[in-house]
């Protein structure tokens, strides 16, 4: 009876999970395909393409200006490829460092992690004052940057923290014994069998940094991220242009989880079991 | 004389106190075959992994080829190291895991080509060769691993319970292959296992390690004949072991012990207190061997397999011994469960040890 109880009711948390997952998506991609003449919401005047070709600067003048999305999309991206490369090597090193007991490890070990722990506006705002005070200029480049490091190392260190733990130390151990340097050791035997957690901890970082918000809110002076101008068109009237903005940059996220996906299936492809090393006795 | 391996009073103690091992002496001779042969926790595993150069030593010496290294990091010493769970490089096909020491030092194509194929040749791989090395059986992969660490040519090859993993059929025959393989190369082993036939079946010389102190350093015989200590005694074969106090002895070659079943003389110390007598030394009945001991008791138990009776006999305080004997030099049946026994053993078979 259990049973046949559990079955409807978990289809229906499931089906309202999916609806709240992907319903605002949903919503946004129909919203961008209003007419000219139609406001952000429904219903929907004319079906029409009109606000992705003014987004794209491809439209006849209007009296809504072009969102300024350009440079800031730039910054973003540059801005979250730098956080990825610092915090993946910086979160692979550390989790290399903690993988021998060493002394103070474990307050080590609380401080990386408040970096996501601490709410991100009062950073931001604790940055800004220390900035002013020392007279450094904000920018993206420079103080976001660093905040955004300490946010997303975190991440990127805890996931690789698993993968080392679950990681046969013996390969690297034969690989020594063979006479291979600790370096060549890493570069050659370490480092492809924790390739799947290197990607995904630049993924982590790559999405954490692109879509950051309050962090970046003090911090990054007069030159916008993403985010950023995205929320200033806001402040003056909202025009499906931002949704259409919204369907592109998603499907931007799906190209890089589809990437993040094949390199994946082609790594564990190539060997079924990666840690074949530690088959039990 | 140069040995090829040797540990002076090799010692290490964690930060936290604790002493895995102690004060370990051995020398090794080119060529030799040696077993570190002990319960787990022993510390023949961290012995070993000094040796390799994975673990600090903390007290003591190294020395290879006369060489001291023991500060010097497991890459540059002349070791290789086959771990039980193989270690085998999931990434790279069988050739390339047996490439990998070769690749690094730059040796050159041809030179490298040759050196693999022989090897994979010598331990019949040459057909898997450019198979993923995790796609193949138990085996297979342990011979990956001795062909992988052979081939870079190390002075010393360490094993660390290299057969553990494998089932008894498998064991047995890369055991026998293992042996012909060290006969052939000369090359020196250090072999740990916790597999009393191994140790004894397979190495020159077997070190019994129990608590990280070495009990005793001898040829596989001699552990069952001669055992040092109450450990090895315990350890080693099935022995009984009878108290006393140290008494005059008989003669030069043998001493003698005060026991609660009388005198007992054997091979030992002037003022051992434990006597050893292994369990096939015994004979049901007496033969006539000067100076015999004699001991009598009832039989509790009794089982013969094919040549070799073994006997459960309690003596008269009730303590039982085990007794091995041939079934062609008894008569089994004249042995009933509950009939008397003498037993006879002849002193140059007992052990006379400190207790």
């Amino acid at each position: 009876m259990e049973v046949r109880l559990l079955r409807p009711v978990l289809m229906l948390y499931t089906a309202l999970f999916l609806l709240f997952l992907y319903g605002p998506i949903i919503i946004l991609a129909i919203l961008s395909f209003q007419s000219q003449s139609g406001g952000p919401q429904f219903p929907i005047q004319e079906w029409s393409v009109y606000w992705y070709r003014h987004l794209l600067g491809l439209a006849e003048t209007s009296r809504v200006s072009q969102l300024p999305v350009g440079e800031s999309l730039v910054r973003s991206l540059v801005l979250a490829f730098m956080t990825t490369v610092v915090s993946v090597t910086l979160g692979t090193m550390s989790a290399e460092a903690f993988r021998t007991r060493f002394k103070g490890a474990g307050p080590i070990f609380y401080l990386i992690i408040l970096g996501m722990m601490v709410p991100g506006v009062l950073v931001g705002l604790g940055v800004a004052l220390l900035a002013n005070f020392l007279d450094i200029g904000r920018a993206w480049w420079s103080t976001s940057f660093v905040l955004h490091v300490v946010y997303t190392f975190p991440f990127a260190f805890l996931v690789m923290l698993a993968i080392f733990n679950r990681f046969d130390r013996s390969v690297e151990e034969a690989s020594l014994s063979l006479g291979v340097s600790p370096a060549k050791t890493f570069r050659r035997v370490t480092f492809p069998l924790i390739f799947p957690g290197v990607l995904s901890a630049m993924l982590f970082s790559f999405t954490l940094s692109y879509d950051e918000f309050s962090r970046t809110l003090f911090t990054a002076g007069a030159d916008l991220t993403l985010p950023l101008s995205i929320y200033g068109t806001f402040s003056v009237e909202i025009y499906p242009n931002v949704f259409a903005f919204g369907v592109l940059t998603t499907l931007f996220s799906f190209t890089l989880l589809a990437i993040y996906g094949l390199l994946m299936k082609r790594f564990t492809a190539r060997s079924k079991s990666r840690f074949a090393g530690q088959e039990e006795t | 004389m140069l040995y090829d391996l040797e540990l002076k009073s090799v010692g290490k103690t964690y930060p936290d106190g604790t002493v895995a091992v102690s004060d370990f002496d051995l020398k090794v001779e080119k060529g030799e075959f040696v077993a570190f042969l002990g319960p787990s926790g022993c510390g023949k595993s961290t012995t070993l992994r000094m040796i390799a150069g994975f673990e600090e030593i903390t007290n003591g010496d190294i020395f290879i080829m006369g060489q001291n290294i023991s500060k010097t990091p497991p890459e540059k010493r002349p070791t290789s190291m086959i771990f039980q769970n193989y270690a085998l490089f999931p990434h790279m096909s069988v050739r390339q895991n047996i490439a990998f020491g070769l690749d690094i030092k730059g040796t050159p194509k041809a030179e490298k080509d040759r050196k693999i194929d022989r090897i994979l040749d010598m331990f019949n791989l040459t057909e898997f060769a450019d198979r993923k090395a995790d796609k193949l059986s138990g085996g297979q992969r342990q011979r990956i691993a001795l062909a992988r660490g052979l081939v870079v040519e190390p002075e010393i090859l360490l094993l660390d319970e290299p057969l553990g993993a494998l089932d008894a059929n498998l064991r047995r025959i890369i055991q026998n292959e293992l042996k012909l393989l060290q006969r052939d190369l000369g090359i020196t082993f250090v072999f740990v296992t916790h597999a009393q036939s191994e140790a004894l079946g397979l190495s020159d010389r077997v070190v019994v390690m129990s608590n990280g102190v070495v009990e005793q350093i001898s040829a596989p015989k001699e552990l069952y004949t001669r055992p040092a200590t109450p450990f090895v005694a315990g350890f080693i074969g099935s022995n009984t072991l009878i108290e006393g106090k140290p008494s005059q002895g008989r003669d030069q070659e043998l001493q003698q012990i005060e026991t609660r079943y009388g005198p007992i003389s054997g091979v030992g110390a002037a003022d051992a207190n434990l006597a050893v007598i292994p369990a096939e030394a015994f004979t049901l009945g007496l033969r006539n061997t000067p100076g015999e001991i004699r001991l009598e008791g009832t039989v509790t138990a009794k089982q013969v397999v094919g040549s070799i009776g073994y006997f459960r006999v309690k003596l008269s305080d009730g303590y039982e011994i085990e007794v091995e004997a041939h079934a062609g030099a008894i008569e089994a049946q004249n042995y009933a469960l509950g009939s008397p026994v003498t037993l006879g053993v002849d002193p140059m078979s007992v052990t006379l040890i400190h207790h």
